[in-house]
């Protein structure tokens, strides 16, 4: 048994840990490549000539996805605004629980559709945004989705939106400098100027780098998605103060075997569960899990029947 | 000359730390006094919806005197305890209210006419949203309050709080010894269902 503050405090420091492990090999990884790019072309781009380009290009991109986050989600997801009459248990809900977790009640929005699911998105609390779709409001009972809404309050809460786009950001700009100096590796020219063993030191380890650190950024990008996830449900009972409907709920939404029809990849993790269903088991289902973005439902049921 | 740098740097982290301490404690005392005007406000919003009932419910609760009664006490102490502005008077005042509520369903279910009624229907749901919020508000009350006390205990936020001498708060009151925090011996064995 573990009490709800133990679970928000080992949370906590896995996500830190996770962050942390992250920025380290970002930080590793672009030094790598951007002294293994110069080496080759020969001299040095006053050190942040490429990482700067590689960051403004990420960046940009990056920044107006999650400025704009509630908006863009909505006209891909065709959602309609939620009404206090017509969806009254979601709209007080959301109401009560906004009370409760000190935040401002977020914007509401419907899809329809009749596979159960449920998202929010949003730069801060200010600006949140929670969707679900007439099959999630259909098929639960007030008190399952008091544990869903909590656990999406949890994510604005904590600004996911917001770490999960730094996160990409930062695999985009490995992605970008990993494949330029792969391309300047079929172009580039001999230098003059060479470096001698350090030089061909970097050379190698940029290689290695360029071809794995996208994969290998990306899957740390999905462990901190899993995890921020684990942290959302341990959040969900601390405004709840009970774990059973989203414990219900979980299950629920995983026994439906219909595919969300609106869901594409780049908005699967904002989900509560992922919205591709595949049911690979062994060791192969467990290599395929590490690119989930989000841990199993049966782990997740697990971990919340433990607490208190 | 670096290392004269190098405390500069730490004595400037410290400084941010304490800096961001105090601003905790005294962001979340004003937090606290605006989450007890929240109670008020939800109070305030059930104040407001019982007249509803009664007028339309009027026939039925008039013969369930009990019923209309206390009604009529929960209205007097909730606008007495809005008006004093008092964090526990509103909180037990909202409990009274509470208390009535699930009487008023009874008559409700078993009156066909009450039942089928779509206006009292919405009204009971109204009724029972704002019970909830009621709660929602004490609660975080409660949590605020619990988040100050254990930063005010804690080391070494509690250096902070020693100096600038903040007291430990209230928060909502509850009796520590009583009935519903002990376990007697009839509750713990299990219990008989007769569906005969």
């Amino acid at each position: 048994m573990v009490n709800i503050y133990e679970a928000q405090r080992a949370n906590k420091i896995k996500s830190t840990i996770i962050v942390a492990g992250f920025f380290v090999f970002v930080t590793a990884a672009v030094y790598i490549l951007v002294q293994a790019t110069s080496v080759y072309m020969g001299y040095e781009f006053g050190g942040l000539g490429f990482m700067g380009m590689a960051l403004i290009i990420s960046g940009i991109s990056s920044y107006v996805g999650y400025y704009y986050s509630d908006r863009i989600v909505l006209s891909i997801s065709k959602a309609r605004k939620a009404d206090r009459i017509k969806d009254f248990n979601f709209y007080t809900v959301t109401e009560n629980l906004a009370i409760a977790s000190g935040i401002p009640k977020p914007k509401l929005y419907v899809i329809e559709d009749s596979a159960p699911n449920a998202f929010a998105t949003g730069r801060d609390p200010e600006h949140a945004v929670i969707c679900a779709t007439t099959g999630l409001l259909d098929k639960l009972n007030r008190t399952e989705l008091e544990g869903v809404i909590a656990h999406e309050l949890t994510h604005i809460k904590n600004y996911d939106t917001r770490l999960m786009s730094v996160v990409s950001v930062l695999v985009g700009i490995v992605a970008l400098l990993g494949d330029w100096f792969l391309r300047i590796g079929f172009h580039g020219r001999k230098s003059d100027n060479d470096k001698g063993q350090l030089g061909a030191i970097f050379l190698i380890l940029g290689l290695v780098f360029a071809i794995l650190s996208p994969i290998i950024a990306q899957l740390i990008q999905l462990a901190v998605s899993r995890r921020r996830e684990f942290t959302a449900d341990a959040g969900s009972v601390f405004i709840t103060k009970q774990p059973r409907g989203l414990i219900m709920a979980l299950e629920k939404i995983s026994a439906d075997m219909e595919p969300l029809e609106v869901a594409n990849k780049a908005t699967a993790h904002l989900y509560i569960v992922s919205p591709f269903k595949g049911n690979v088991k062994g060791a192969v289902g467990r290599f395929a899990g590490l690119f989930n973005t989000h841990p199993p439902v049966k782990d997740r049921v697990k971990v919340l029947s433990g607490m208190v | 000359m670096n290392y004269v740098y190098v405390i500069v740097a730490i004595l400037g982290v410290i400084l941010l730390w304490l800096i961001s301490t105090y601003n905790f404690f005294v962001s979340s005392k004003a937090r606290i006094k605006a989450s007890i005007q929240e109670i008020g406000n939800q109070l305030k919003r059930q104040f407001d919806l019982i007249p509803n009932l009664e007028e339309s419910a009027k026939a039925y609760l008039m013969h369930e005197k009990k019923i209309y009664d206390a009604l009529t006490e929960a209205r007097k102490a909730i606008s007495g305890a809005i008006k004093s502005g008092d964090v526990q008077k509103m909180s037990d005042a909202g409990s009274k209210l509470s208390q009535v509520l699930p009487q008023i369903q009874v008559v409700v279910e078993s009156n066909p006419e009450l039942k089928a009624s779509e206006v009292i229907g919405k009204l009971m749901d109204e009724l029972r949203d704002t019970a909830d919020k009621v709660m929602y508000a004490r609660r975080l009350v409660i949590d605020l309050t619990a988040d100050f006390n254990v930063k005010r205990v804690e080391f070494p936020s509690s250096l902070v709080a020693g100096m600038c001498k903040f007291d430990e708060l209230p928060g909502l009151i509850t009796p520590e010894k009583g009935e519903h925090v002990e376990v007697k011996g009839k509750e713990i064995q299990t219990p008989k269902v007769d569906l005969g």
